[in-house]
């Protein structure tokens, strides 16, 4: 993992070159392989993609295998090369959490004006959701390809229910793909997600960004960031709910905390920091040690969330 | 070598190879039994030295009995029609069912004369012409559905109830066999003007028949009984010995990657593909190439990218350990 703040240029590097590497090569051949897919359903002759510059190709089954064969290649390399670099490294931060679905609904629901965001780590709830999603679509059609492709080479005469499940798995998931790319890109309709998108060519986010909206994770790399930042206390129902505050729970501890309200929704964003009714078990947690605070900051914290909310 | 000894020795080696795979218990007798207890692929061999197009009757008999066994396989046709947007291409042979002299959805087998010139001499030979079955059919391998598909025993079969119509399948065959009749199939269920256009019709080597322990239409009907089916390796070994005996020729074992019909032509292959102008529904008989084959390399490398994305996931995180250790140990180094 290569995040790390670099404050002199105001920026925050989100993801390294083999992170950006991987997702544009998952990307780039993924589309390729989306459209020679759909070349081969048929559909280019039908619709006339084959009178587009360049596409005449489109129409032949067998020039369009070879280049979703070709395509495929990357992906998969890609794929594994993800689940096995990553893993080996032990870099879970994509993985879903306990209360991410609880969550992701409080941060769709934000978008659409109703209640705050939650404050939040490197990834939203609904990134490490959409991760899984996006993986078990991409695992299914590449076990689904590898089978069929195995059949084109080596057996046609494969039983016939193993071609039938690899095809009409290849071909829903092959759906399901559509579906979460359109989720994926639509994501960016969301006006505050859209500094996150420069991170994916770049590798960086705005400090300023990442303070406001992902300070959990900025709170990671430098634990003193989180402690220079204003207090806000919880609501006090959301600690006395019966929950204490626990190493990987910080998310769902915010989820109730009333956004800064920027992100181009004006105001400045009020810092604020989770607060559980024994602070050591913060410390034993994975996220950074947070300095008890002091009845009256919180007290002030809170006047200021209630005017700027 | 003249006719009438080339005849005697394909009658000769046919009964030969009839009696064994008699013998055998399976095969020509009982092939759909064979096949029930896993015995293995089917081959078919026409020999051109025996047909001679049922030239007494109206229609040759492989193919009025070939039409006569699948004349209720298309169901009613839905009327109208849709038409499909944008390319309107319909293809209705409902209303020409009675067509032989070609393939259409209504014909699975056709006779075709080639009136050849060998040695000087001129001299008709009949090639019937139907589906191949070939070994790697890109038309089964590459159908989006997998609605044809080469069944164990090596027929090539499009199941009626999953095909779209696409007619992809007659695009890459060599041969455009496949034939489409719009208006029928579950695409009419979906979106009619917008996805499939009909349902792909051709030979299925009379599965059910074969199923049933029964022998193709085809093939039970000639009269002058020159097809024959039984086990791929007695038919290929049969084709081979008979074609050696007659100083013929072989058509369809190596042709696109090799198929299951081994045509024995007492004129050279050659001879026949130059009477055959390919067009819709008539083949010709060049010497095709499997193109699918272009893709095989690629293909493998499709098979082993996960072993690529193993190997540098693995090198690539212990490298990427190892430098951030070492990083580690230069920093505390620093610190001393």
């Amino acid at each position: 993992m290569s995040d790390r703040i670099l404050p002199e240029k105001g920026l925050v590097v989100r993801h390294g070159i083999v992170e950006i590497v991987e997702h544009w090569a998952i990307a780039i051949s993924g589309l390729v392989l989306l459209a020679t897919g759909m070349f081969e359903l048929p559909m280019a002759n039908r619709y006339y993609i084959t009178s587009l510059p360049g596409l005449g190709w489109s129409g032949d089954f067998i020039k369009a295998l070879y280049i979703h064969y070709a395509a495929s290649v990357i992906f998969i390399t890609a794929s594994v090369f993800h689940l096995l670099y990553h893993g080996i490294r032990g870099e879970r931060g994509m993985l879903p959490q306990p209360e991410d679905i609880k969550t992701s609904i409080l941060v769709l629901k934000s978008f659409f004006g109703k209640g705050e965001e939650p404050l939040f780590h490197k990834y939203l709830p609904e990134q490490r959701l959409a991760y899984v999603g996006m993986a078990v679509i991409i695992a299914m059609l590449i076990l689904s390809g590898l089978v069929k492709t195995y059949k084109n080479l080596y057996a046609p005469d494969m039983p016939l229910t193993l071609v039938l499940w690899a095809t009409w798995i290849h071909n829903v998931f092959f759906v399901l793909f559509i579906l979460a790319l359109a989720a994926h890109i639509g994501a960016l309709v969301i006006k505050p997600n859209r500094p996150m998108f420069r991170g994916i060519f770049t590798g960086t986010v705005r400090l300023d960004y990442a303070r406001r909206r992902h300070p959990l994770w900025i709170a990671e790399m430098d634990p003193e960031e989180m402690g220079r930042l204003p207090e806000v206390r919880l609501p006090e129902g959301n600690v006395s709910e019966g929950r204490e505050a626990e190493a990987g729970d910080l998310d769902s501890l915010y989820a109730e905390i009333p956004n800064d309200g920027e992100d181009g929704r004006g105001g400045p964003a009020p810092k604020m920091r989770p607060v559980a009714e024994d602070p050591s078990e913060l410390d034993k947690s994975e996220s950074p040690p947070v300095p008890p605070s002091s009845p009256d900051t919180d007290a002030g914290d809170r006047e200021n969330e209630q005017r700027d909310a | 070598m003249n006719e009438e000894r080339k005849s005697g020795l394909n009658r000769r080696s046919f009964l030969k190879v009839a009696a064994g795979i008699a013998s055998a218990g399976a095969g020509m007798s009982r092939p759909g039994r064979a096949i029930a207890a896993g015995e293995g692929r089917l081959a078919t061999l026409i020999d051109l030295s025996l047909c001679d197009g049922c030239a007494d009757r109206a229609i040759p008999a492989c193919v009025a009995v070939c039409k006569e066994i699948n004349k209720d396989k298309i169901p009613p046709i839905h009327e109208p029609i849709p038409v499909p947007w944008p390319r309107k291409a319909v293809e209705d042979w409902s209303r020409r069912r009675e067509v032989f002299d070609r393939l259409t959805p209504y014909n699975f087998i056709y006779v075709h004369r080639a009136e050849v010139e060998v040695e000087g001499r001129p001299r008709t030979v009949f090639v019937p012409r139907r589906c191949m079955h070939c070994d790697n059919p890109a038309c089964a391998t590459i159908c989006p559905f997998s609605a044809n598909h080469k069944h164990e025993n090596g027929a090539v079969v499009i199941d009626p109830d999953l095909c779209f119509g696409g007619a992809k399948c007659k695009s890459v065959c060599p041969w455009e066999i496949p034939q489409r009749q719009s208006g029928v199939g579950i695409y009419l269920h979906i979106l009619p003007n917008l996805a499939g256009n009909g349902v792909m019709y051709k030979c299925d080597l009379c599965r059910e028949r074969l199923a049933t322990g029964k022998l193709p239409g085809c093939i039970e009907a000639c009269p002058r009984q020159a097809m024959l089916i039984g086990p791929r390796r007695q038919i290929f070994a049969q084709g081979e010995e008979q074609a050696k005996a007659m100083g013929g020729y072989i058509y369809g074992k190596k042709e696109n990657g090799g198929t299951a019909t081994l045509y024995i032509s007492p004129v050279p292959i050659a001879a026949l593909n130059a009477t055959m102008k390919k067009q819709p529904g008539r083949p010709d008989m060049k010497a095709e190439q499997r193109r699918m084959a272009e893709t095989d390399r690629i293909g493998k490398a499709v098979l082993q990218a996960p072993l690529y994305g193993i190997a540098a996931g693995v090198v690539g995180a212990f490298l990427s350990l190892s430098r951030r250790k070492d990083r580690r140990k230069g920093g505390e180094k620093d610190h001393e």
